[in-house]
């Protein structure tokens, strides 16, 4: 009787034993892959297959994920070359002198909601900008337009080119994506720039070094007579633009406003959308601004007009 | 059934179609069985044409054999004509039966469900419905649907609006399904604002090779923005991950919908693969996968509740005064049902009214019960004409409230849908319209500087003066004539604050004012 009850532990011992045993040995390996997923955020097969080649050994596998992340971008984004991008998001950064606009496309709206392509967004338009010191200029205004294809070889300081890193953000979306088309500002002496991109958060303050992003998105390049530091005015000339479509700044002399108000494609015969009674043209006399230039992308649009109209001014530009 | 057909077989075609159809059947009939008919013609032409008219229809509806029909009838066009019609039998809706069929009705046997695939574009979300419909279309529960069929979501103009959706229908044992296949985020706003199939759940399908990707925490976000409070997850592409994978996919899914405030540990979670469905292999993760996953949509997203089930609601579109009876508020009842006695409550401008419903009428005719989606005029009693405006809706005591100040989801109609084509910005003042009634509000953005057309937005609506509103109730915004956007209510806001109703009124000046003296 003892003897028995004492074998029966023992089995019941050893079975639990064996148990924890294989439970532990389990629980080790699927950590491994979980850790792995957890910490790159690749996809599961890929972090298999990293730990597969590795024998389970996470740091290495993770350096060879990063290692093949390239590769395995760039033949993602082969993969989906040829899907329709609709969506995306326009992203205007400004910061002092200069300004950048790019506008970066995908497939769905989701991706376009998503903070790794907003902070794509921004890591491209940091590089436009970035391009504006490589250039000496001592004119007023000095504006550059990229097409898709310049921009994919834009070098980047932390190396290999715009073309590489859009490869990383396709594998990592798994959604097709280009940058479409960027735009850099310079100024000098009395002109200032502006910018804003739609739809923004309220009340951020500043439009100073951010990196705004949003399906519409205007930089306005001003001359003010006196320091001029009203943010919330400089941001109001951009909504006009964005929300209002003018297709010239117009000049006062020449311009004649049109018969219909809501056809006005002039920007300072426009009604002034913070305040119905006035005209853009109006407001822009009262604070002693005078609007130079000024460019406006909406995240889709089909004209690829005004870029080709930059491109032919550099061109002219360069000849002379 | 059958007396219901021919009805809407009348409706269909005039009334010599269908004589002419009767009579090629009649013809037919009558070369069957020539001798007898000939017989009954001799012996009866000399009785009067009324009595055999009666003696014929009863002898139809005892189910008398269509010969004697045509031999009789024969004998007197007009006097068939109306016979047919009037008492028409099983041997003759059979017939009449196979041309309804040019369109199949609508048989309401089981509830009704909305549900939609949401999930990361590789993951299969359109594999699976296609995957869906080929695996209940074997059970003749559903009509196959190919991939492209459902991928290339046509563009669909609803309420104005351009949706790219799919629909697709297909039922279970126990419930009717409608499906939504939609391929962007607006596209689910738009279909939510305009209530064209909101869902009462959602699938989402992940992929066993991926695991959650960076955009299925948006769809999870834009699953609670559209009010879907139940998912039931298919991890799909098992037949390409081993068992850990799963598992670890599982593991994820349940943390990120935890951590996105769903009850992560109960949501049901169905492992499978929609692609081996699709393709007749390995069942046991193909077509069984499917099949499992349909019983916990089943079980798990509950029947929405009927409309009929409600208390009752009946906005109120006129109100007479009728001498010797009393008033009568005219409308078509949204829910519910009214009979005569029901206690009933007045709500709307400010003012609320008990009152106790006296009689129902629908077309002059007096109505036991009025039933959701009837056009009724209600009499009701101790309240004067002058007491009650078209806009107030006439509820069960307590049933609804209301309100001047609302969150809302709106969608702005774009240029081409025929909105405006200027932005506007916060205190813009519009004409909100719903059921009955229209009210001037002051609109406020709360996440965003201006609104531009096209867009999909929150806003915050106030009211100049407190109306019926409830969550979940779709209405239309106007400026002048042009119809700006259109939306659904999400959220109900407390009451407006004295001050806050002031301020209402009070024009740009005064609020600038206001802004400059607190700086």
């Amino acid at each position: 009787m003892l003897l028995q009850k004492l074998c029966m532990r023992t089995l019941h011992t050893t079975r639990q034993l064996c148990v924890s045993g294989a439970g532990v040995g389990a629980g080790m390996q699927k950590s491994a892959l979980a850790a792995l997923r957890k910490k790159t955020g690749y996809t599961f097969a890929n972090c298999k297959k990293a730990l597969e080649l590795h024998n389970n050994d996470v740091q290495q596998a993770e350096k060879w994920l990063h290692e093949q992340a390239q590769s395995l971008g760039w033949s993602k984004a082969t993969k989906v070359a040829d899907r329709v991008t609709t969506q995306g998001l326009v992203g205007v950064l400004v910061s002092g002198n200069r300004g950048a606009m790019v506008e970066l496309n995908c497939e769905t709206d989701f991706v376009a909601r998503n903070d790794t392509f907003k902070r794509f967004v921004d890591h491209v338009s940091r590089i436009v900008l970035h391009y504006t010191d490589l250039t000496e200029f001592d004119g007023d205004l000095w504006k550059l337009g990229f097409d898709s294809d310049a921009l994919k070889n834009l070098a980047t300081p932390q190396g290999g080119n715009l073309g590489d890193h859009l490869a990383l953000l396709i594998g990592a979306m798994g959604e097709n994506a280009s940058i479409r088309r960027a735009l850099c500002f310079k100024v000098n002496n009395d002109l200032r720039l502006a910018g804003y991109a739609h739809p923004a958060p309220t009340n951020v303050g500043t439009i100073q070094n951010i990196t705004q992003v949003g399906k519409y998105g205007a930089i306005v390049a001003f001359r003010s007579k006196q320091e001029f530091d009203d943010v919330e005015f400089q941001k109001s000339i951009c909504q006009q633009i964005v929300g209002m479509k003018p297709l010239k700044v117009g000049e006062y002399e020449k311009d004649k406003p049109a018969e219909n108000k809501d056809d006005e494609t002039c920007l300072i015969h426009q009604e002034y959308l913070l305040d119905a009674d006035k005209t853009m043209g109006e407001m822009l006399q009262e604070q002693q601004i005078q609007v130079v230039d000024y460019h406006r992308f909406e995240c889709g649009e089909k004209t690829q007009r005004e870029l080709a109209e930059i491109m032919q001014n550099q061109q002219r530009q360069s000849s002379n | 059934m059958c007396f219901l057909t021919l009805r809407e077989y009348t409706k269909k075609f005039p009334i010599e179609v269908i004589w002419q159809r009767c009579a090629r059947y009649v013809q037919s009939a009558r070369n069957m069985s020539q001798s007898l008919a000939a017989a009954v013609c001799r012996t009866g032409v000399a009785l009067r044409c009324s009595r055999r008219a009666m003696s014929t229809a009863r002898l139809l509806r005892n189910g008398a054999r269509p010969r004697i029909v045509c031999s009789t009838t024969a004998l007197n066009k007009n006097w068939q004509q109306t016979s047919l019609l009037t008492a028409s039998t099983g041997n003759l809706d059979q017939y009449v039966r196979s041309y309804a069929n040019e369109k199949k009705v609508f048989e309401r046997t089981k509830p009704h469900c909305n549900v939609g695939t949401i999930g990361h574009v590789d993951h299969g979300k359109t594999t699976l419905t296609a995957a869906i419909t080929k695996v209940l279309a074997d059970k003749k529960l559903a009509e196959s649907k190919k991939y492209n069929e459902i991928d290339n979501a046509p563009e669909e103009k609803a309420r104005g609006i351009t949706i790219n959706v799919a629909h697709v229908e297909y039922q279970t044992e126990s419930r009717h399904y409608g499906h939504t296949d939609c391929p962007g985020h607006a596209d689910y706003i738009k279909n939510m604002i305009t209530g064209t199939a909101q869902m009462d759940g959602a699938i989402l399908v992940v992929a066993a090779t991926d695991g959650a990707m960076p955009q299925t925490r948006e769809h999870m976000l834009l699953a609670k923005q559209i009010g879907i409070d139940h998912i039931v997850v298919f991890i799909n592409k098992v037949d390409a991950a081993d068992q850990e994978m799963v598992d670890l996919v599982e593991m994820e899914i349940r943390e990120l919908l935890t951590e996105m405030g769903y009850d992560g540990d109960k949501i049901p979670v169905v492992k499978g693969s929609a692609l081996c469905a699709l393709e007749d292999k390995s069942p046991e993760i193909g077509s069984e996968a499917i099949l499992k996953l349909l019983k916990e949509v089943d079980s798990f997203i509950p029947t929405p509740v009927r409309e009929l089930d409600k208390p009752f609601l009946l906005p109120v579109e006129n109100v007479y005064s009728i001498p010797g009876r009393g008033t009568v508020v005219t409308g078509r009842l949204e829910r519910g049902v009214v009979k005569k006695g029901m206690e009933c409550e007045f709500v709307g401008y400010n003012k609320v009214l008990k009152s106790t419903v006296t009689g129902v009428e629908m077309f002059h005719q007096i109505l036991e019960e009025a039933q959701a989606g009837d056009q009724l005029g209600a009499l009701v009693r101790g309240v004067k004409r002058d007491d009650i405006k078209r806009g107030m809706v006439m509820c069960k005591p307590g049933s609804v409230k209301a309100l001047d100040q609302l969150e809302a989801q709106v969608y702005i109609l774009s240029k081409d849908e025929g909105g405006r084509t200027k932005p506007f910005m916060s205190f813009i003042q519009l004409q909100m319209f719903s059921r009955t009634w229209d009210c001037a509000v002051q609109v406020q953005i709360p996440d965003k500087e201006m609104v531009m057309p096209g867009e999909d937005t929150k806003l915050v609506l106030r009211l100049i003066r407190p109306m019926v509103l409830e969550q979940g109730q779709r209405f239309t915004l106007r400026d002048g004539n042009l119809t700006l956007g259109t939306g659904v209510v999400t959220k109900v806001m407390p009451p407006l604050s004295e001050s806050q109703r002031n301020e209402l009124t009070e024009g740009k000046k005064a609020r600038e004012k206001k802004v400059a003296d607190k700086k």
